[in-house]
């Protein structure tokens, strides 16, 4: 073993561009396309999100990236190192806080952190002092010595948080980090992915809140039935469905939208509705991207299936 | 290479050595109360009727016995359900799998706690046993066959824990496989008492030859290296298995 070759990176490494670049990943569960043909390509020091209805392989997806699943075909290199044949360096690089929380219930939080600064070999030295700064950052400090099984489960999600951080990894994914936090701990992660990113951390980042990723992300993929269906920042996205939208009431309160490139034109329809009518004129948000390339749900008379 | 590997392997294994250091004595009262049950049942219930064995008093010819068997019931369950309940419940094994730490040194991480506890259950059984009876000997060969034993179930926990997807497999694994094995591999009463058929199907299970082992150690009869060997020869093969499905990340 060539312990010291391993952290020196070759010259291509340093110029290559492209720190995740995946092509054409397809994951299959039996008979289940989970991932189809997606291909992923992370820009060193970009912010990237994924976005997508449950269920469509964006855990998946971040599975295959961080060398936990084996795609069924496709090829992987992360900074450079091809998957799987060279998963272990692979792995000295990037930190991964999962949708699921996986951190072992039956010990403590502090232990919890400590031995994730063990896995992941980070000086022995370093080890009390990061976790002590890290969780006090996260305002885990009085939980320290709690059992996991007894902590709340936004603490258990910083608890999550802070394991990964414990070795600084040049590239971060996150899957849902902010789901089950509250207003405050989720702007002070947001101003964390910020402060980490200007620092030259690469995130790879999913949620399900719209505004998140339009607020954080350099770069969004958008995927559907393990589809990639769009990519681009947030703006290119909106200008490409069109700045602006109008939204009306159709039949029985379901919403209806429209969207225009053209601000004239938008205000010309408009103008076709009454005054009573609610219509509404505004900018085209991710939030519109996202469900006209996802498809709504089909509204149905929900009281009468309610009241029966 | 192998300080690097002992290295590892003591990474993997702190947070069950966390855990084990937390619970240690529900932990050791557990994995005690069913070889001391037998300890009492054979030696006091039973052995009060029965003649010498193999030419030692029941008494000497059980203990071993129990000591072997408990090397199975203290590393193979508890190892079996831990990994499985990291694996699927709190899926915390992929942020072992996420470290850039060797397949080998997962697979013996995960295993060392088991072979800790048994050694220490083991130990606390083995000075009971000099207190109820003078015909066993402590012996270097003794020693290292139940460590080797432990280590073999430990291996065979890991890789139930591998092999299941549910808590229910591991409990059918353990009333089918691991319960009977405790009881017919020669532990309470010889192998060669039991039907012939039964003869030949205990002979393929490891715990039958680390029984020879660890009695012929303690009671000082000749040592049967061939037993020892056939007993690492499973080790091995449980240790091969293991390494192929987390190297091909299938598990
Ligand atoms: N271990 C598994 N075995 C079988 N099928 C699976 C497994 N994991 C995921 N799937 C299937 O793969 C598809 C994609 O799942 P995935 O978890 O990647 O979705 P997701 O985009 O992360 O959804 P969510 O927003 O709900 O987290 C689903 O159809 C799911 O049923
Ligand atoms: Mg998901």
């Amino acid at each position: 073993m060539l312990s010291s070759g391993e952290n020196t990176p070759a010259p291509y490494q340093q110029l290559c561009e492209e720190v995740i670049r995946a092509e054409k990943i397809v994951v299959k569960f039996g008979e289940n396309v989970a991932v189809d043909h997606v291909d992923v390509n992370v820009k060193r020091g970009e912010i990237y999100g994924f976005l997508g209805p449950n269920g469509a392989g964006k855990t998946t997806t971040i599975r295959v990236l961080t060398t936990l699943l084996h795609p069924t075909s496709g090829d992987v290199t992360v900074n450079g190192f091809k998957i799987p044949s060279e998963n272990k360096k692979i792995r000295r690089m990037i930190g991964f806080v999962q949708q699921m929380i996986s951190l072992d219930k039956d010990i403590s939080v502090k232990e919890n952190i400590i031995c994730h600064g063990y896995l992941q070999k980070v000086p022995k030295k370093d080890i009390q002092i990061r976790m002590e700064r890290i969780s006090a950052v996260l305002g885990l400090t009085p939980f320290l010595n709690y059992t996991v099984i007894k902590l709340s489960g936004g603490w258990k999600r910083k608890t999550a948080i802070a394991c990964a951080l414990m070795h600084d990894p040049k590239i971060l994914f996150l899957d849902e980090p902010t789901a089950g936090l509250d207003t405050q701990s989720r702007h002070m992660l947001w101003d964390m992915i910020r402060q980490l990113n200007s620092a030259g951390t690469t995130i790879f980042l999913t949620t399900h809140y719209i505004e998140e990723a339009e607020n954080l992300c350099d770069r969004v993929a958008i995927l559907n039935k393990g589809k990639r269906v769009a990519l681009g920042s947030p703006k290119e996205l909106c200008d490409k469905i069109g700045r602006f939208a109008v939204e009306y009431d159709g039949d029985n309160h379901v919403r209806k939208y429209r969207y225009f490139s053209d601000w004239d034109d938008a205000k010309k329809f408009v103008a076709t509705f009454g005054d009573s009518d609610s219509v509404l004129l505004r900018r085209t948000t991710l939030e519109d991207v996202f469900l006209e390339m996802t498809g709504r749900e089909v509204t149905t008379d929900f009281v009468k299936v309610v009241r029966i | 290479m192998i300080l690097s590997f002992f290295d590892e392997t003591f990474r993997v294994s702190l947070q069950d050595l966390y855990y084990l250091k937390r619970n240690i004595l529900s932990i050791l009262v557990t994995i005690l109360v069913t070889p001391l049950l037998y300890y009492v049942s054979f030696c006091y219930g039973l052995g009060s009727n029965v003649n010498d064995m193999e030419g030692v008093s029941y008494i000497a010819f059980v203990i071993p016995g129990v000591v072997a068997l408990s090397t199975l019931t203290s590393c193979f369950s508890s190892i079996a359900n831990k990994v499985l309940a990291q694996r699927i419940y709190y899926t915390s094994f992929d942020e072992i799998i996420l470290c850039p730490i060797s397949p080998s040194a997962v697979i013996f991480g995960k295993a060392l706690v088991g072979l800790i506890k048994g050694m220490l259950g083991c130990a606390i059984l083995l000075i009971i046993g000099l207190i109820m009876t003078d015909g066993l000997h402590i012996s270097l060969l003794l020693i290292a066959s139940i460590a080797l034993s432990c280590m073999v179930y430990s291996l065979l926990g890991v890789l139930v824990g591998f092999l299941s997807n549910s808590l229910t497999t591991v409990i059918m694994f353990t009333s089918v496989i691991i319960a009977p094995m405790t009881f017919l591999c020669g532990t309470v009463f010889t192998v060669s008492s039991l039907p012939v058929g039964l003869q030949y199907a205990v002979s393929a299970l490891p715990l039958t030859y680390s029984t020879e082992c660890i009695r012929a150690s303690a009671l000082g009869w000749s040592f049967p290296v061939l037993s020892l060997v056939v007993v690492a020869v499973f080790g091995v093969a449980f240790f091969l298995i293991c390494y192929y499905m987390l190297s091909r990340g299938k598990i």
